[in-house]
């Protein structure tokens, strides 16, 4: 197992410098803002921009820019600093991955608590009222596109413009170390809201790979044993039923992990994928190329627990 | 210091929480149909008939001292917010607040400098090449530099302005006849001396001392303590300077700040937050800024409609963003007393390139401007209530325009129709070889325009008059940042029209309207500033002759005879003068900045 996860980690340490190129090649291939005029602003010389793009090394061949950051993160972790702000960009990111693991964690397990014991309900009662009322509604929850709801939540339930002032609304984040019950009041609708569309996705899920697992000899044969009808479903049902779901948790949550843009737009969270697009929007390249990597480093290590769980869940499951 | 969360976040306990949380729940669940009525009624925008509404900007009097202001936007401040770098209007906003320019602007006199941290107007030599300037006593720095502010300050804050670490985008433009600028790089300059602690002289290589005195508004001249500072300004190569992160204040206020002076992470959180308080070493007996308020909060990234309904029903608060069409609505008519339409805060344009065909011909660039429908133009932004179809370049609140022609403009015929005259447009296209009134060349025009709303629509429009006239067009909308940094300002783009071109002064003077955009010399290869790459030598000649002025009114008379020269060229067609819509809360007293896009000013505002 540990020589499986060496490997892994080797493999996505090169997957990890390839985004890295990648990234580069995009930035500079594309059309997108030029970040020395951006800085040195519309009035600015030829001779001023010259010397800007200097300081900031955008004179240099792509590949020796390329080389020098690439070198900055591994020998020092130093990911340069915002050409828009001049702060550091691994400080930004350290601010702002706090809310994004707030958010992406407490809206799973938002979503795992709705969606497993209505994913098993519908299983079980399949063709039942309840399976069509679960369903129907997992569908119109995956339907609604996030943006709408979230605005739609606030403008019902927020405490300051909602028609019934519930919950905490936009821009009421606060740090967890400021204050818990403030902080936890102030996810709740944007946990609800985000997790509105995935319960109703691994319902979904879970229902259909229960189903079929449920009608798998080996479910027969713990029956047969006298086993209680309980104990089938969640020992032997339900432990196989959710590989599936992990797979998928494993690759959400590594996306999420990234930034979870639209709900953190709406609800002015200060997270990592709001701070990726204001970065794209000011052509700020350090932050990009930051927050571009901690998202593909949170989906390659998200993949790797993801396999290494399924060994725990699927006694089938062996590595070499 | 509360922060803005703690503000905002009423610490509901906990078992009420569990029992909302159920609530919402069930009404999610239980009320589809209301929560799509609820977020129905915002639908539309401002249509441009509701009636103007605007209270006056205001002093700030007759609110009471203290509280907190918390101005929300969705943009973030234009980074960084040192006063040497910054060159935006929502950071001037800022940095007013807790830097001491040399001079500045009463909130609703957009004409007036007025001494700040200078004792007296700046003296301007006869022969126009010495600027001399008095320092006043008794200005301290915040923590921990706290010792009284020198008139060699002044000098170190502008010679690191030209230093690339630094970055300033001007210090070139205004700065640049001081002698030695023309070589700096952030090490001193010549030409600038403070022969005591209370004078500072500026000698310059052209007689250019009317623009230098008008310029010492601008946040560059706000001093920084050299001793401090450099630390923080001297990096490596590709880093910039770290001072923004340790900057200390002059003004009322100051960031808030770690023991060690770091703002970075208290103060200033790029993208997130941005707190002011009170600087404990200003003395109110230097200034004439009442300071209403303990303490300034902005919040940045927030949803501009969520945003601005917060604004609208909550209390202490400002919209630091354009408002959208839809809340304009909703201002005008539930909130008529909350809502404040700046005037003067800029003019709208689009240039037509001069040197490629098929623009470089005068008549079918004026053909273009009679056709193109100005009205229209401005409805799709508001309407009426957000500014006035443009007649020329000069705009209103900038010194010159009344000599200009005011709203009538200059009376060239082709602006003459703000609705659009085709007819007219069809004589001018006949005059330049197409007799039946209809363009029949060969050639693709490359319009590139902004995708942001609602300039998009501007572009479309733009677009379509240009096919009205049977132009073969080929419309590409990008952001912002693309639309200028890789099109629009790049001479080589062989860009043939752009249509969302906005300027604003950056002081009052009318030179600084009308010198980058349309001056020959400005034309560059990259970051050109002269969008329509207009080089008529008899235009550059009044230009190179105007700049010599030190008279205000003859600057004033001169600079409106070139934007009348500028608009008979057709070489642009201004399209809007607008009108800057800003939202505060009822108990929010706003003391306009009318002279910087209708911001409230920190130092006097207050609430109610």
């Amino acid at each position: 197992m540990m020589r499986y996860v060496a490997r892994r980690l080797l493999w996505g340490a090169a997957l990890l410098l390839l985004v890295c190129a990648l990234t580069f090649v995009l930035f500079f291939l594309l059309p997108s803002g030029d970040p020395a005029a951006l800085r040195a602003g519309r009035d600015a010389s030829p001779e001023t921009l010259a010397r800007v793009r200097e300081q900031l090394r955008l004179d240099e061949p792509v590949w020796v820019q390329f080389w020098t950051y690439v070198k900055g993160v591994v020998l020092h972790f130093d990911l340069g600093y915002s050409y828009y702000s001049s702060a550091p960009v691994s400080t930004l990111l350290w601010d702002r991955l706090p809310a994004t693991i707030a958010l992406a964690l407490g809206a799973a397990v938002v979503w795992l608590a709705i969606a497993t014991p209505i994913g098993i309900l519908s299983a079980l009662r399949r063709r039942s009222w309840l399976d069509r009322v679960f369903m129907g509604g997992a569908l119109i929850a995956i339907s609604a596109p996030v943006y709408w709801v979230g605005l739609l939540a606030l403008y019902l339930f927020a405490d300051d413009i909602g028609r019934f002032p519930l919950l905490p609304g936009a821009n009421s984040y606060v740090p967890l170390t400021d204050d818990p019950g403030a902080w936890f009041g102030s996810l709740l609708l944007p946990w609800l809201v985000l997790a509105g569309a995935f319960a109703g996705i691994y319902a979904r899920l879970l229902r259909t790979s229960l189903t079929e697992t449920m009608s798998q000899d080996f479910v027969r044969t713990a029956r047969a044993k006298g086993i209680s009808e309980s104990r089938v479903v969640v020992r032997h049902g339900v432990r196989v039923a959710i590989t599936p779901v992990v797979t998928l948790l494993g690759v959400d949550l590594g996306v999420l992990l990234g930034g979870a843009l639209l709900t953190e737009a709406v609800f002015n969270i200060p997270g990592i994928g709001r701070l990726g697009l204001d970065a794209i929007v000011y052509a700020d390249f350090p932050v990009i190329q930051g927050t571009v990597l901690l998202a593909a480093l949170f989906v390659v290590l998200a993949n790797l627990v993801v396999d290494v769980v399924y060994a725990f869940l699927d006694p089938r499951v062996r590595y070499a | 210091m509360k922060t803005i969360s703690s503000l905002t976040m009423k610490g509901p306990a906990m078992p009420r929480l569990l029992a909302r949380i159920l609530l919402a729940g069930l009404l999610c669940l239980t009320l589809p149909l209301l929560l799509a009525a609820c977020g129905g009624d915002d639908d539309g925008g401002a249509d441009g008939t509701a009636a103007a509404t605007t209270p006056g900007a205001g002093d700030g009097a007759g609110g009471r001292s203290g509280g907190v202001l918390r101005i929300v936007t969705e943009e973030d401040l234009a980074a960084p917010l040192d006063a040497g770098a910054t060159y935006s209007a929502g950071a001037f906003n800022v940095l007013t607040a807790t830097n001491r320019p040399l001079y500045r602007y009463l909130p609703d006199d957009p004409t007036r400098a007025v001494p700040d941290l200078a004792a007296a107007a700046p003296e301007v030599s006869d022969d126009g090449r010495t600027v001399t300037v008095r320092i006043r006593d008794g200005v301290r720095y915040s923590p921990p530099v706290n010792r009284e502010v020198v008139a060699r300050d002044v000098k170190y804050a502008i010679e690191r302005g030209f230093s690339p670490a630094v970055g300033n985008g001007y210090a070139g433009l205004y700065y640049g006849a001081v002698i030695g600028a023309d070589r700096a790089t952030g090490g001193p300059i010549a030409g600038i001396t403070a022969p005591d602690d209370r004078t500072l002289v500026f000698r310059l290589r052209r007689p250019t001392g009317g623009l230098l005195a008008e310029a010492l508004v601008l946040p560059l001249s706000a001093p920084v303590p050299a001793e401090y500072a450099r630390r923080f300004d001297r990096v490596g190569e590709g880093e910039t300077s770290q001072y923004v992160n340790h900057q200390v204040a002059t003004g009322p206020y100051r960031f808030k700040a770690d023991a060690s002076g770091r703002v970075l992470g208290a103060g200033i959180v790029p993208g997130r937050r941005y707190v002011l308080e009170r600087n404990p070493s200003w003395d109110p007996a230097t200034d004439d800024r009442p300071a209403h308020l303990d303490g300034i909060e902005w919040s940045v990234g927030n949803d501009p409609n969520v945003a601005g309904r917060q604004v609208l029903e909550g209390s202490g608060m400002s919209l630091g963003d354009t408002p959208t069409a839809a809340l304009i609505k909703r201002a005008v008519e539930q909130h008529p007393d909350q809502i404040f339409f700046s005037p003067g805060a800029g003019s709208r344009f689009a240039a037509l390139n001069t040197q490629i065909p098929p623009f470089d011909d005068p008549n079918l660039r004026k053909a273009v401007a009679a056709a193109l429908d100005r009205n229209q133009m401005r409805l799709v932004r508001g309407g009426e209530v957000l500014g006035d179809p443009a007649t020329h370049f000069l705009y209103p609140g900038v010194s010159g325009f009344e000599e200009a022609g005011g709203m009538e403009g200059p009376g060239v015929d082709f602006l003459a129709n703000p609705d659009g005259d085709m007819e007219l447009a069809r004589r001018y296209l006949a005059a330049a070889g197409y007799p039946d009134g209809r363009y029949t060349g060969s050639e693709t025009v490359d319009v590139v325009g902004d995708s942001g709303d609602p300039s998009d629509k501007n572009a479309q429009i733009f677009d379509e008059t240009l096919r009205s006239l049977g132009f073969r067009t080929k419309l590409r909308l990008v952001d912002s940042g693309t639309m200028y940094g890789r099109f629009c300002t790049v001479p080589r783009a062989k860009v043939e029209v752009c249509p969302n071109l906005g300027w604003q002064r950056d002081f009052d003077d009318p030179q600084t309207v009308l010198y980058a955009a349309f001056s020959g010399d400005a034309i560059a290869a990259q970051n050109n500033t002269n969008i329509p790459q207009l080089d008529d030598p008899a235009i550059n000649a009044a230009m190179a002759r105007a700049e010599l002025l030190v008279d205000k009114q003859e600057r004033a008379e001169a600079w409106a005879k070139i934007d009348r020269m500028i608009t008979e060229t057709g070489a642009a067609i201004p399209w809007l003068w607008d009108k800057q819509p800003v939202l505060s809360s009822k108990d929010v007293h706003c003391a306009h900045q009318v002279w910087n896009q209708g911001h409230c000013d920190l130092a006097f505002s207050s609430l109610r």
